[in-house]
C-alpha cells in the first residue's frame, strides 16, 4: 500500500526526536494559552484586529511598498528590490563587494533560508556566519531547521555536544549552559571582526519606515552593535501600516511564538546609526524580497501573507508534533508551511501539493494563530487546486463512485442495505485501500445499514 | 535591482486589481492590548521593578547596592558612561575597581560590567529602552555579562503601546526585556547567549533631563 | 456559525439530519436524536432522500464531487424549518464547507440559505430552544469529547450545559482536551499512522481520567478511537450525547 510522504516520514522518525519535539510544543502552547488567557480579557479579540490589520496591510500593498520605500530612503537607507532566490543573493553579494567586504554575520531570518543565501555567499568565497544559537548549530552541521521559532528542536544535547566537539568548540560537555558558553565566545570575535551585518524583519512600518526586529539571545542586536553594513533581507508582506499597530502585533508574537509578554530584544530600526554613536551601522540597505509572493498575493490564499512567523500553529499542530519539521521538506513546516511552502514553490506546485493533505482539519492552528489566519480552509483550497491540477494523492479513496451514488437516494438505500458484506468478509480479502488502511489498527462498528430508518417507520407512536 | 522594483509593483498591481474592495484598516483603541488590571492604580516604579524581576531582570534602586553585589561577583573592571561617572564614582571608591569611560571594542572580554544610561522603560513588561542618543555605546550595554542601565524614575512608561507612541525619532531604539536568553538547546533556559546574562535596573531619583 | 448570525427558530417542528455515519453504523444514535427532540415537544420530519452531506469529497479536494452531493442535500432539505443534525462535524460542513466550496457558483446563496438553517443538535437544544434543564437521571463518570468541527461555534459548552443538567452525570476532565482524536475524515486512511497516534494519546488522556463512559457530539471521532480502543484489546465504551440525554428520561443506569 501506498502512504502519503508525511505519514512515511512520520513513522520512520526516531521516537526520541518524536518525544522532545511533542514534549516542547506541548509545553511552549500550553503556557501560551495560560497567557494570553490570564492576561487578557478578549485575547481573540486581539487575533481578530491583528488579522484585519494584516489582511489590510497585504491587500495595499500597491500603496505601501513605495510608500515604505520613501520612508527609508529618507532615513538614509538604499533600497533593493528582488524578484527571485537568485536575484535577492546576487544583490546582497553586490553589496558586499562594493564595500571590499568578505565577513557576514547573520541573525536568524526566514528569507535568507528561504533563497539559500549562506550557500550563495560560501559559493561566492565569502563567509556567512550563522549567529542564532540554533541556527549556528545547523551550520555546522549542514543540517536544515525543523521549526521556524526553534531551529534545532529535533536535536538533542549530546548530539550539540559531538558537533561541538567536532569543530574544535571545546572537548565532549553536553551541559546546554556550556554549550551555550562555547557559542557565546566563539562568536562574540566573529562579529566584532565581520564587515557586514544580516537580518530579516519581524515588521516594518509603512507609517516611519522603522523596520522592527525581535531576538531573545540577542545576536541581531550585537550584528548591529559591531559591523558597519546592515542588510535587511525583508520580504515584502512584512509591511504594517502603522507605528501603533507595532504595540499590538508585538503583543501578540512574544506571547504566541514562546510565551512571552516580550521576546527579550526588540529593536526599532530607522536608519544608520546617528553620528555620534561609536557602534553600528554607517551604511543600511534593505532588499525588498518578492520570490513567489506576489503570486501568493494573486491566489485565493493570500491570507497566509499575514502569517508573522511566530511557530504557534506548529506547536498546537498534532501532525507536526507526530511528524517534525522535515517532513514538510521545506523551509516552513507545519500548518503555515503546509500552506505556503506549495504556495512558494510556483511552477513545482505539485512537488508539495501532499503537503495540504497532512492535516486532520482539526483547525487548532486557526484557534491560535495570532493574525487570525483561516488555516484549514486555505488547505482545503489548495487540496481542491491539487485535485483540479490531477496531482496524485497516495491513500486518499477516489470520490466520484461516492459522489454518485449520494446523490441518488435510491441506490444509497440499495448501497445501505448491501454493505452488510462487510460483516461477513474478513476486512483483508476486500480489496479497498482505504478499508484496509482503517482496519489495521481500528475494529469496524458493525454495519446497520438502513436499521434507523426501519426504526423510524415502525415504531409504535 | 530597478527592473525588479517594476516588476514586482506591477505584479502587486495585477494580483490586487481583480479584488472588489480592499480589507479596510480595522479603527481600535491601543488600550485593548494593555493589562490595565496589572497596571491600574499602581506606582509605576514599584511596578517596573517586579515586573523586571518577573523576566529575570535585577531591579535596584541604589547605587550602593549596585555596588555591593558587582563586588560580591567579583566584577572589577567595566566601563561607565562618561556622563554617569561623576556620579557614581563616589560609590566604586575603595580602589579595587577599574573603570573605564570610553569603550574599546578591541579588548571586550576586558568589561566585567558596562553602566549605560537609558532612556526610559516600560513598566508593565519590565523593559529597559535605549536609544542611540542617550546610550552612549551599543557594544557595552550588550558584550559584557553584567550590564546595567541606569533609569530616570520620571522616565517610566506604563506600558508597550505608550512607549511604541513616544518611539520619537531616534534612529535607533533597543528594548531589553531581561537578559539575553535561549532555549534551543531541549528547550532548556539559559541566560547570557550574547548578551548580558545579568540584566540590571538602576532606577534613580535624579531627573531624566539630567541624565 | 453563531447562532447571532442564524435564524431564529420560530415553529417546533425540524427536520432530521441523521448523517451517512447513523445511516450505515449508528442508527441507536439517530433514533435518540428523534427521542430526545420530541420528548422536548418537537416534530421531527425525516427527509427520506437525505444521503450525505458531502465533506468526504470536500476534504479530499474533490469538490466538484462533493457539490453535487451538496446540491441534492439543498433540494432534499428544502423548506423553512431548522436542519438538526447531531453532528457537529456535518453542521459545520453545512454552515462552512459547503459554503467555502460554493463561492464562485451561481447557487451559493441556496447553499447558505441552508448553512443558516442547520443546527447541531446540543447547540439547538440549549440555544435553539434555550432548555438547560434535564430530566430523570444518569449515574456515570463522563469524559466529554469537544470535537474540533465544533470549534468557535457554541455546541461544545451547549453539550456540557446540558451533560451537567443531568442528575447523576459526573463530567471529568482529561489532558490536552483541545487536540484532535486524529479522525479527520479521509486524513484517517490517508494518513493512517499519524491518524491513529494521535487517536493513541488522547485515548491515553481520556483513560488517566477513568470515566464510565466517552461521550461526544460526533459519532466519526468515536468510531475512530472506539474503534481503535478495540482494537488494542482494552475497548472503551462510547456514546453519543443524544444516548446520554435519552437514557437519563428512561432513568436507565450506565452501561
Ligand atoms: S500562520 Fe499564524 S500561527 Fe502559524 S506561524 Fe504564522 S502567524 Fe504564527
Amino acid at each position: 500500500m501506498r502512504f502519503q510522504p508525511i505519514d512515511q516520514f512520520a513513522k520512520n522518525l526516531p521516537p526520541a526526536t518524536r518525544a522532545s519535539v511533542y514534549q516542547s510544543t506541548k509545553t511552549t502552547h500550553e503556557k501560551r494559552t495560560k497567557l494570553l488567557f490570564d492576561q487578557f480579557a478578549e485575547p481573540d479579540r486581539l487575533r481578530e484586529i491583528a488579522g484585519e490589520i494584516k489582511q489590510h496591510a497585504i491587500e495595499n500593498l500597491d500603496t505601501y511598498l513605495p510608500q515604505v520605500e520613501a520612508k527609508l530612503k529618507a532615513n538614509g537607507a538604499h533600497v533593493h528590490w528582488a524578484s527571485t532566490a537568485e536575484s535577492a543573493c546576487a544583490t546582497v553579494l553586490q553589496i558586499m563587494r562594493a564595500r571590499g567586504a568578505t565577513k557576514m554575520v547573520k541573525a536568524k531570518t526566514m528569507v535568507s533560508e528561504e533563497i539559500e543565501l549562506a550557500h550563495y555567499l560560501e559559493k561566492h568565497g565569502m563567509e556567512a556566519l550563522e549567529t542564532d544559537l540554533g541556527e549556528f548549530i545547523i551550520q555546522i552541521d549542514h543540517d536544515h531547521p525543523s521549526h521556524i521559532v526553534r531551529p534545532i528542536i529535533h536535536k538533542n544535547r549530546r548530539e550539540i555536544a559531538q558537533s561541538f566537539e567536532r569543530e574544535g568548540l571545546g572537548s565532549y560537555n553536553d551541559d546546554p549552559a556550556t554549550i551555550t558558553q562555547r557559542a557565546r565566545h566563539f562568536l562574540r570575535h566573529k562579529y566584532l571582526a565581520a564587515d557586514v551585518g544580516l537580518t530579516g524583519a519581524n515588521f516594518v512600518s509603512a507609517e516611519s519606515g522603522r523596520i522592527v526586529l525581535v531576538t531573545n539571545e540577542g545576536n541581531s542586536r550585537f550584528c548591529l552593535a559591531a559591523t558597519k553594513c546592515h542588510i535587511a533581507l525583508i520580504g515584502i508582506e512584512k509591511i504594517v501600516p502603522r507605528d501603533r499597530d507595532l504595540a499590538l502585533l508585538l503583543n501578540l508574537l512574544g506571547r504566541s511564538g514562546t510565551a512571552q509578554d516580550l521576546t527579550v530584544y526588540t529593536e526599532f530600526i530607522g536608519g544608520p546609526k546617528l553620528p555620534a554613536q561609536p557602534d553600528g551601522p554607517e551604511e543600511m540597505h534593505v532588499i525588498f524580497v518578492d520570490n513567489g509572493r506576489t503570486e501568493v498575493l494573486a491566489s485565493d490564499c493570500r491570507e497566509i501573507l499575514r502569517c508573522i512567523r511566530c511557530g504557534a500553529c506548529l506547536n498546537v499542530c498534532p501532525v507536526y508534533r507526530q511528524a517534525s519539521g522535515h517532513a514538510y521538506r521545506s523551509v516552513y513546516p507545519g500548518p503555515v508551511g503546509a500552506v505556503l511552502s506549495p504556495l512558494l514553490a510556483g511552477e513545482k506546485f505539485p512537488q508539495l501539493a501532499d503537503l495540504p493533505k497532512a492535516s486532520s482539519l482539526c483547525g487548532a492552528c486557526h484557534e491560535v494563530c495570532p493574525v487570525n489566519i483561516p488555516i484549514p480552509d486555505l488547505l482545503l483550497r489548495l487540496r481542491a487546486r491539487a485535485k483540479d491540477e490531477n496531482v496524485p494523492s497516495p491513500g486518499t479513496p477516489p470520490m466520484g463512485a461516492w459522489a454518485l451514488l449520494a446523490s441518488q437516494p435510491t441506490a444509497w438505500r440499495a448501497a445501505l442495505a448491501g454493505g452488510k458484506l462487510i460483516d461477513y468478509l474478513p476486512t483483508k480479502l476486500i480489496p479497498v485501500p482505504a478499508l484496509q488502511a482503517w482496519a489495521a489498527k481500528r475494529e469496524l462498528p458493525a454495519w446497520r445499514g438502513g436499521e434507523f430508518r426501519k426504526w423510524l417507520k415502525n415504531r409504535p407512536r | 535591482m530597478n527592473d525588479d522594483r517594476e516588476a514586482i509593483l506591477s505584479r502587486v498591481r495585477g494580483a490586487l486589481a481583480p479584488l472588489r474592495e480592499r480589507a479596510a484598516l480595522p479603527t481600535y483603541d491601543s488600550e485593548v492590548a494593555v493589562m490595565r488590571g496589572l497596571i491600574a492604580g499602581r506606582d509605576l516604579v514599584e511596578l517596573f521593578c517586579e515586573r523586571a524581576r518577573r523576566v529575570g531582570a535585577v531591579a535596584l534602586s541604589d547605587p550602593a547596592a549596585l555596588v555591593a553585589r558587582l563586588r560580591a561577583e567579583s566584577r572589577f573592571r567595566g566601563y561607565c558612561d562618561p556622563v554617569l561617572w561623576p556620579r557614581l564614582a563616589p560609590y566604586f571608591a575603595g580602589g579595587d575597581f577599574q573603570v573605564e569611560v570610553t569603550f574599546d571594542r578591541t579588548r571586550v572580554d576586558d568589561y566585567g560590567f558596562g553602566i549605560t544610561r537609558a532612556a526610559a522603560a516600560i513598566a508593565e513588561s519590565g523593559t529597559i529602552v535605549l536609544n542611540d542618543t542617550t546610550t552612549s555605546t551599543r557594544l557595552a550595554a550588550l558584550a559584557p555579562w553584567v550590564h546595567v542601565a541606569v533609569v530616570a524614575r520620571d522616565a517610566i512608561f506604563s506600558d508597550i503601546s505608550q512607549a511604541v507612541a513616544a518611539l520619537g525619532h531616534d534612529r535607533n531604539v533597543v528594548w531589553c526585556t531581561g537578559p539575553s536568553k535561549t532555549a534551543d538547546v531541549e528547550g532548556i533556559l539559559i541566560e547570557g547567549v550574547h548578551g548580558p546574562g545579568t540584566q540590571i535596573a538602576l532606577v534613580v531619583d535624579w531627573e531624566s533631563s539630567g541624565l | 456559525m453563531l447562532n447571532s448570525e442564524r435564524k431564529p427558530i420560530t415553529g417546533k417542528r425540524v427536520q432530521l439530519m441523521a448523517t451517512c455515519l447513523c445511516d450505515a453504523f449508528y442508527d441507536d444514535v439517530a433514533a435518540a436524536t428523534v427521542e430526545v427532540l420530541e420528548h422536548l415537544g418537537v416534530e421531527v420530519v425525516f427527509p427520506e432522500g437525505q444521503t450525505c452531506c458531502g465533506q468526504p469529497a470536500f476534504n479530499g479536494g474533490d469538490w466538484a464531487a462533493s457539490r453535487k452531493v451538496v446540491r441534492h442535500t439543498v433540494r432534499t432539505f428544502a423548506g423553512e424549518e431548522p436542519v438538526v443534525v447531531p453532528s457537529g462535524s456535518c453542521a459545520a460542513m453545512m454552515f462552512h464547507g459547503a459554503v467555502l466550496e460554493f463561492e464562485k457558483e451561481r447557487d451559493v446563496s441556496d447553499v447558505e440559505a441552508l448553512g443558516r438553517r442547520t443546527w447541531e443538535l446540543a447547540d439547538f437544544i440549549v440555544n435553539g430552544l434555550g432548555v438547560k434543564t434535564w430530566s430523570g437521571r444518569y449515574d456515570a463518570t463522563v469524559a466529554f469529547h469537544r470535537s474540533c468541527h465544533s470549534r468557535g461555534t457554541q455546541s461544545g459548552e451547549a453539550a456540557l450545559t446540558l451533560l451537567a443538567a443531568i442528575a447523576g452525570v459526573k463530567v471529568v476532565e482529561f489532558g490536552e482536551g483541545e487536540q484532535c482524536c486524529g479522525f479527520g475524515g479521509t486524513f484517517s486512511v490517508s494518513f493512517p499512522g499519524i491518524s491513529t497516534a494521535m487517536g493513541a494519546l488522547k485515548l491515553d488522556h481520556v483513560r488517566a481520567a477513568r470515566p464510565d463512559v466517552f461521550v461526544s457530539g460526533d459519532m466519526s471521532c468515536m468510531m475512530h478511537m472506539g474503534g481503535l480502543a478495540a482494537k488494542e484489546g482494552k475497548p472503551i465504551k462510547t456514546l453519543h450525547l443524544a444516548q446520554v440525554l435519552r437514557d437519563a428520561l428512561k432513568s436507565k443506569a450506565a452501561p
